[in-house]
Formats: structure tokens, sequence, C-alpha cells
């Protein structure tokens, strides 16, 4: 009688103890959703206030806002159309630059170096994502748009532009400018000093580099052995299997790394910021300086009110909306391989 | 106490008059997701003797064990059906308490997994959920589940060194004490000797036989030597089926199924 | 016949891979480059009135009261993001694996990490500084606490995803060990998976903390920058980063050596963090097998 009263009173305090527990863990359960919930709330939020504080430009002038080359605060007038064309255009410059370039890094590193080789090599790649890029602005505005003023610029004019960007004034024209049209429109001199639109591309090719030659290496490193023997095994070389099986097998996951490092150059503003030059005018030629929105925003909205500020935050939206959506292509096209391979 | 309804059950006849049942499994059937793992399994398991279960990989040996303290729930998309009887209620119950089916029923895993905490601590742990007590008082238990364990006079003088310095073996005898010091009534081991070498499963095995006095065990194995070696019941299951249950030295000197014989005798498996 | 085909296939592999090891060379060349003249500016520039002198004083002027805000705007930022980040990790890795609302969480977790840092300044200078501006009678108020969340928005996604990863890499077998005692789950969440994982998720708030000291464009808007040493995080803050865009913009070489010393400071940070967590990694690596 006695025992059985202990093993009672034992259960009654497990039962309780479980419900205590059942609690506790559905408490803790909401605090950890809780937190998570915040990272949907910071996106939501980033696009949100973003709409919210641009309302007056979408509302003021409307389809316009996206078609007008006009930036004019003392008149009031802002169109978005410079700074998108600048943030597409430097991007596309730095997509044309790394791409090649990260495809022969991953190629090196996964196919070709000798193994002790690849892990210090790939680390100092890798470094290069984690220098900050304000330090980058400050090497491109101190040291690498001199160095491309007086060694490239040039050379670049000559061989693929015109001296001149008016064209009834006199001036060389390079042979390429003659037979290919826009290319002296593309690199004409404006005597302008300092950044550009093509020296901002360049830096920020620099800036992604390490983003999509990491994504192309890890994925290469996906590829099923077998596959690559059995090309080895028909006498293929290096390059062709890399081209014709590795590169295929890889698609989508490379598409997604390329597009993961456009979204970084969509976004990037310090270092844009120093070296684009940030002239509110649109040019052909991408020796002109020219602007981004990132840059853009981060130069006038400390001084802006009004409806200057209700512009730039447009601007922020447009920007935000569209890095979103290359960045979700990204991911999808990342996790496509890694469906493939059962992860 | 439901009495075994032994002309049902014609495997669990031996066990029941050899000793009261502990664990009394009705017709259990267990799914992942739409496949049937489990195909109506019902057994008696004796208490305090050591039950064995063996049988080739994928036969559901260890299914089984798991749901003997429905660790298999911690799992979406898993259920399981019938009744598991201990000690007059149905442990499958939803409403019979996760805290009390635990205190009562200990397991061991496969692979040696010590907490990333003291070895003193990785004992009291488990103990410091169930039950409130004073520090001497932890002592003395954490001293008796170590000892019970045959870990004692290891590491009695490195209790505050880190569980992960020791060797494999001592590692599995530790979650052995960590189960033991929580008192169960029954004690679940998980093919406990597959990460170990033979010296260190000798002493398992030694272990288990010491053991047996106090628990009601259930081991699963891979390795029939060992269950010839340390059971009194073996069971044999394939494809989700129990096909024999009886005493060890029945099982593996005149097994009365085909099956059986042809797995004991390794012609499959 | 068949010669020339094999010889224009070897000439064709020669050539990509040297055009492959050339590639590699670009990219080492230009770390190389930046680092150098980095290390070159910066060593050249640095003094004791960098520590010691905040920067009124212009050309003999230091960035004391920057690097001040920095650490305390970069606490602040770590002080919100570690724990919401942990949480958040924790239940994406133990709560809400392989479900529908866990998998969405954690794609869009992956998106706000490359998220432009500008935009989610502009997103904390409307939650934050707007509304503060509106209570304390529209002065503006920037303040350092702001700049701190700006920061933490950054560094939560690089948290959330170092601790989900690092507590999936935990066995589950260490779930059931611990389940089957009957320990609850929050319980094994707090003080056995997490402690398993701890150098991992440590790691992970050392990467969000490099990836943070060098922002600037969030704290444009939110932390507003001044040129005397503040210690309240409730007015307006400098920090290096931005102390170093100021001093960039600068006409005068003087005052641009002063951001260099800075672009030196940030970068040793930034590099021995980084540095520091990859030991970590190795480390931790060693020990699990």
């Amino acid at each position: 009688m006695q025992a059985d009263q202990g093993v009672i009173a034992s259960t009654i305090a497990q039962e309780q103890r479980s419900t205590r527990d059942a609690r506790h863990d559905r408490l803790f359960g909401w605090l950890l959703k809780g937190c998570a919930l915040l990272v949907l709330a910071c996106l939501l939020g980033a696009a949100g206030s973003t709409l919210w504080g641009g309302r007056e430009a979408f509302g003021t002038f409307g389809w316009g806002f996206l078609t007008s080359a006009e930036w004019n605060p003392t008149d009031d007038v802002y169109g978005a159309l410079v700074p998108v064309a600048g943030t597409i255009s430097t991007s596309l410059i730095a997509l044309l630059i790394a791409v090649p370039v990260s495809f022969g890094i991953a190629l090196y590193l996964s196919e070709v170096a000798p193994p002790w080789l690849r892990t210090p090599v790939s680390s100092a790649i890798e470094l290069l994502a984690g220098i900050p890029s304000i330090i980058y602005g400050m090497w491109g505005l101190f040291i690498f748009v001199p160095f491309f003023s007086d060694h490239i610029k040039p050379w670049l004019i000559s061989a693929l532009g015109r001296e001149s960007c008016d064209v009834h004034e006199a001036g060389n024209v390079s042979w390429v400018a003659q037979h290919v049209p826009f290319m002296g429109k593309m690199f004409c001199n404006e005597n302008s000093f300092g950044g550009s639109v093509l020296t901002a591309g360049i830096v920020l090719a620099i800036m992604i580099i390490p983003f999509i030659s990491s994504v192309m290496r890890e994925v290469f490193q996906t590829v099923p052995t077998r596959l690559k023997e059995s090309a080895y095994a028909l006498g293929s070389s290096t390059w062709e299997v890399s081209w014709d099986i590795v590169l295929p097998y890889t698609r989508s996951a490379v598409i997604g790394g390329i597009f993961l490092g456009l979204g970084r150059a969509l976004g990037e503003t310090m270092a844009v910021t120093f070296i684009i030059g940030n002239k509110m005018k649109l040019s052909p030629s991408l020796l002109d300086p020219g602007a981004s929105i990132a840059s853009t925003i981060a130069n006038q909205f400390g001084e802006a009110a009004g409806l200057q500020k209700s512009a730039l935050m447009a601007l922020a939206f447009l920007l935000f909306v569209v890095t979103f959506i290359v960045l979700l292509i990204a991911r999808l096209m990342l996790r496509r391989l890694a469906h493939k391979e059962g992860r | 106490m439901i009495e075994p309804a032994a002309g049902i059950h014609p495997q669990s006849t031996a066990t029941a008059a050899m000793a009261p049942t502990k664990l009394q499994v009705r017709d259990l059937q267990f799914y992942y997701g739409g496949f049937q793992a489990l195909k109506g399994i019902s057994m008696d398991i004796p208490e305090k003797k050591v039950t064995a279960i063996i049988g080739p990989s994928g036969c559901g040996k260890s299914t089984l064990l798991r749901i003997f303290n429905r660790i298999y729930a911690i799992y979406p998309k898993l259920e399981a059906r019938g009744e598991i009887v201990l000690d007059g209620e149905n442990i499958l119950d939803p409403g019979y308490s996760m805290n009390r089916l635990r205190s009562k029923v200990g397991m061991v895993f496969q692979k040696p997994v010590p907490f990333p905490m003291t070895i003193f601590e990785n004992v009291a742990y488990g103990i410091r959920h169930h039950e409130k007590l004073s520090r001497a008082d932890m002592e003395i238990r954490v001293e008796q589940a170590l000892r019970s364990a045959a870990l004692w006079d290891e590491v009695k003088d490195k209790l505050k060194q880190n569980a992960l310095g020791l060797s494999g073996g001592q590692q599995q005898r530790l979650c052995i004490a960590r189960a033991i010091a929580l008192r169960p009534e029954v004690l679940l081991l998980d093919e406990p000797t597959s990460a170990l070498d033979p010296i260190a499963t000798g002493r398992i095995e030694q272990l288990v036989e010491e053991l047996k006095n106090e628990y009601t065990i259930v081991i699963v194995t891979h390795n029939m030597q060992q269950a010839a070696r340390c059971s009194d019941l073996t069971a044999f299951m394939y494809l989700g089926e129990l096909i024999e249950f009886d005493q060890t030295e029945k099982i593996f000197t005149k097994p009365s199924k085909k099956q059986t014989e042809d797995y004991i005798t390794g012609r499959f498996g | 016949m068949s010669n020339t085909l094999y010889l224009r296939r070897r000439v064709a592999n020669v050539a990509a891979l040297g055009m492959s090891m050339f590639a590699t060379l670009i990219g080492l060349a230009f770390l190389a480059w930046i680092l150098w003249e980095t290390l070159r500016q910066g060593i050249s520039a640095i003094n004791w009135n960098l520590f010691t002198k905040i920067s009124v004083y212009r050309e003999e002027g230091g960035l004391a009261n920057a690097m001040v805000g920095s650490l305390i705007i970069n606490f602040i930022g770590i002080a919100i993001a570690t724990p919401i980040g942990v949480l958040a990790g924790a239940w994406l890795a133990e709560y809400a694996n392989r479900t529908k609302l866990g998998e969405s969480i954690r794609f869009l977790n992956d998106i706000l990490l490359s998220a432009p840092s500008i935009v989610l300044g502009l997103f904390v200078y409307t939650i934050v500084v707007l509304p503060t501006t509106v209570l304390s009678d529209h002065t503006t108020s920037f303040t350092g606490l702001a700049g701190g969340i700006a920061l933490a928005l950054i560094a939560l996604p690089v948290i959330v995803r170092t601790t989900d990863e690092m507590l999936r890499l935990v066995p589950s077998t260490l779930r059931e060990a611990a389940l089957s005692l009957g320990v609850p789950q929050w319980k094994l969440t707090t003080q056995i998976l997490m402690r398993a994982a701890r150098s991992g998720i440590v790691t992970g708030v050392l990467l969000a903390l490099a990836r943070i000291s060098g922002e600037t464009a969030p704290l444009l808007f939110t932390a507003f920058g001044n040129n005397f040493m503040t210690l309240n995080p409730l007015e307006k803050m400098p920090s290096l980063p931005q102390a170093i865009y100021e001093y960039t913009k600068d006409p005068d070489p003087a005052i641009n050596a002063i951001a260099w010393a800075g672009a030196f400071v940030i970068t040793m940070f930034v590099l021995i963090l980084s540095l520091l967590s990859r030991l970590i990694l190795s480390r931790n690596k060693v020990s699990h097998d």
C-alpha cells in the first residue's frame, strides 16, 4: 500500500513535469519561430519601407520616372534612367570580365593545379571577397583610376574608339570604330578625368570574381568522378572534359553563381560611389562618368528633402526589387543542382 | 496485468512459463510514410532477462527497438499501431507521458554519443531532469551508475574532464551509465558494440550479463555469436515479421522455422 | 589527317589550360595589388595621433573617435544579431527542417545574405530614425543605435546560416540519446546541441563581425557620423568606415593619408577575424572525427 502510494505520487509528479515540459517546449518553439520570421520581416520591411518612402515620386512622375533621364534638384524633376542605366552597364561590364576569369580560376583550381597548390590559392581568392568594399573604393580612386587613365584609356581610344566624342570634330578614328557601329561612341574621349562607368565595372568585376569562382569550383567538384573518368577513357583532354562534360552537368548552378555575382554587383555601393564619377548625365561613352542607383543614394540622400528624398527611396525600391529577383533566380538555379545531387 | 493469450501466440508460451512478462507487444504495425516496416508483431518480453533480436539488415529489428521508448516519434511521418503494454499500460497511448516512459525505458545507441560536457555531467544531466538531488546525493548516484557500468575505477580521478576524451569502449560504458542512472526498468541496447573493438565488446557483454539481475534488457545485434553468448531469449525477424521467438538455446540448436535455420547457418543475411 | 586533328585538340587543350592559369594569376595579382597598396600607404600613415586624436583636428587629427564609435556600433549590431540569429538558425535546423515554411525562410535568408546593404540602411532609417525624429521634436535623430540596428540586419543572415548549417552537422544520434533520457526539446537544443556546435556558431559570429566591420553604406543615414568622441549610442556616432569615406573625398593628401591608415586598420582587423574563424573551424573538425 505504502509502495503503491509512492508509485502514484511519482507518477503524478512525472505527469506534471511532462505538462510543464510540453508548455516550455511550445513557448521555446514560438520564440524560435518568431526569430526566424524576423528574416522574412527584414525583406518585406526593406521592400515596404522604400516603396512607402518613394510613393510621392512614383505618384508625381508615374511611369515617366523610369524613362526620364532628367535628374534636376533645382527644378525638382527626377527621372531614374541615368542611375538605372549606370547600374545595368557597370554590372554587365563586371559580368563580361568576371565570368570568363572566374571560369578560368575554377577550372584551374579543380582540374589543373597540383593538389598542394589548390587550398592556398583558393583561400587567397576567397580573401578578395572578405576585403571591405570601401577598401576597393579607395584603391580604385587613388590607384586604379589614375593607372587606367594613364595606361589603358589612351590605348583603348586608339585601338577601339575615337579621339573626340563629337563626330564633326577632327581627330583620329580607329579602324574598329570605322567598321563596327557604336564602338566609336562607346570608347571616345570626353576629356574627362577620374572615374568612369568602365572603371567602376572593372573594379566590380574584381569584387565579384571570388563569389562566382567559388560557386563554380564547388559545383565542379560535385561532378561524379565516374562521369569524368569515362570521358577520359575515351581519350578526351582535360579541356574537353571540362567543356563537354563538367560545364553541361553543372550548367544550372554555374548560371546561379553568375546571377549571385550579378546580384552583388547591382547593389554594391561604396566602391562604385568612389569611382563612377557621379555625373547625372546619360552618355553612350563608357569612358564617361556616370552614376548608379546605389551611388546616387549614397551621394544625395544625406542632403535630400521632400520630393528628392522620395525619388531616392523610389530608386532604392527599384534596386531592391531587381536584386531580389536576380538573387531569387540565382538561388533557384543553385538549388537545382543540389536536388540533382540528392542533398 | 493482462494475461498473455497463449493459444493465439504459440511462440510466447515458453517465455510465459519462465518469468513474468515485462513488455507485451500486441499486433504491432509500423509505417514509414506509405511503407509498412513492421507487420503484426506480437511477443512477450520477460522481466530481468536478456532478449536478443536478430535478423538481416533492414528486417526491422532496430525499428522495433526504437518503438519501445517511442524515440521514433521525433521524426515526422512515422506511425506505430497496435499495443505495447508495460506494467499494465499501453505506452503507445498518446496520453502516456514521455517523461514517464523514458524514465522507465533507457536506451543505448550503436555509436557511443557522449554529450559535450564533463564525465560527471554526462551522467548527472539526465538525473537532474527527473529528480532534484542535493550535491552529495548526486555524487553518490553518479558513482553508483558508473560502478554499475564498470567504469568507475577508470574515470574516478577525471570526472571533471570532457567525456569526448574517453576511448570508444569507455564512452559506450558511459552511455550505459547515463541510461541506468535514471534507474529504468527496461534497458534497450541498439547494436551497442558495433563500433567497438573486440576487447571493449567483451567488457560490454560481461556488463550485460551483470545488469540483467536488475534490468529487463532488450538487445538488437547483427552479430549472432553475441546473441548466442549473452541472451536468454532470441527473436528472429525477417522482412518486418517476427519469424520465431524462443529460448536462445533452442533457436540456435533446433529452430522450428526453415528461415531461422537458414539465417543461423549463414545461408542468407 | 588524324594527326592534324590530334594536334589541334592538343593545342586547344594547352591553350585553354594556359588561359585558366592566366585567369588565376589575374585574380591573385589584383589581390596582391590591393593588399600591397593598403599596406604601403597605410603603414606609412600610421602614427600615434591616429589612436589618440579625434577627427576635428583634421591634418593633425586621428581616428580615435571613429574607432571607438565603430566598436560601439559593431557591438550593438552583434549583440542584437547573435541571439536572434542563433535562435532563428536553431529553428531552421531543429524545428522546421524539411517543412515548407522552414525551407522558404532558409531560402529567403540566403537572399537577405546578399541583399544590397544600402537598402537595408534606408529600411532602418525609415523604421528607427524617422519615428524617433518625430518623437524628439523634429530634430533629425540619427543615432549610433540606429547604425547598430542596421548592421544587425546585415549580420543576421550570416549568423542564421552558420548556426543552421552547424546544427545540422550535429549527428542525430546525439538528439536521440538526449531525448531517450526524457530531456525536453528546448533543453536539448540549448544545452546539448548548441554546445556541440558551439565553435561553429562562434565562427559564424566572427564572420558576421568581419562582414559588418567594413560596412559603410548602411551607416550613412543611420549613425550619420560626427567629429567628436561619442559614447552615447543615442547620439550621432562616427565610425571608422565612414571616417575613411569622408577623408577619402577630401582634396588634401594629408587627410587622404589618414584614410589610408584607417583602411589599413580595418583590413587587418577583417583579415585577422577571417583567419581566426578558419582556425577555429579546422581545429573543430579535427576534434570531432
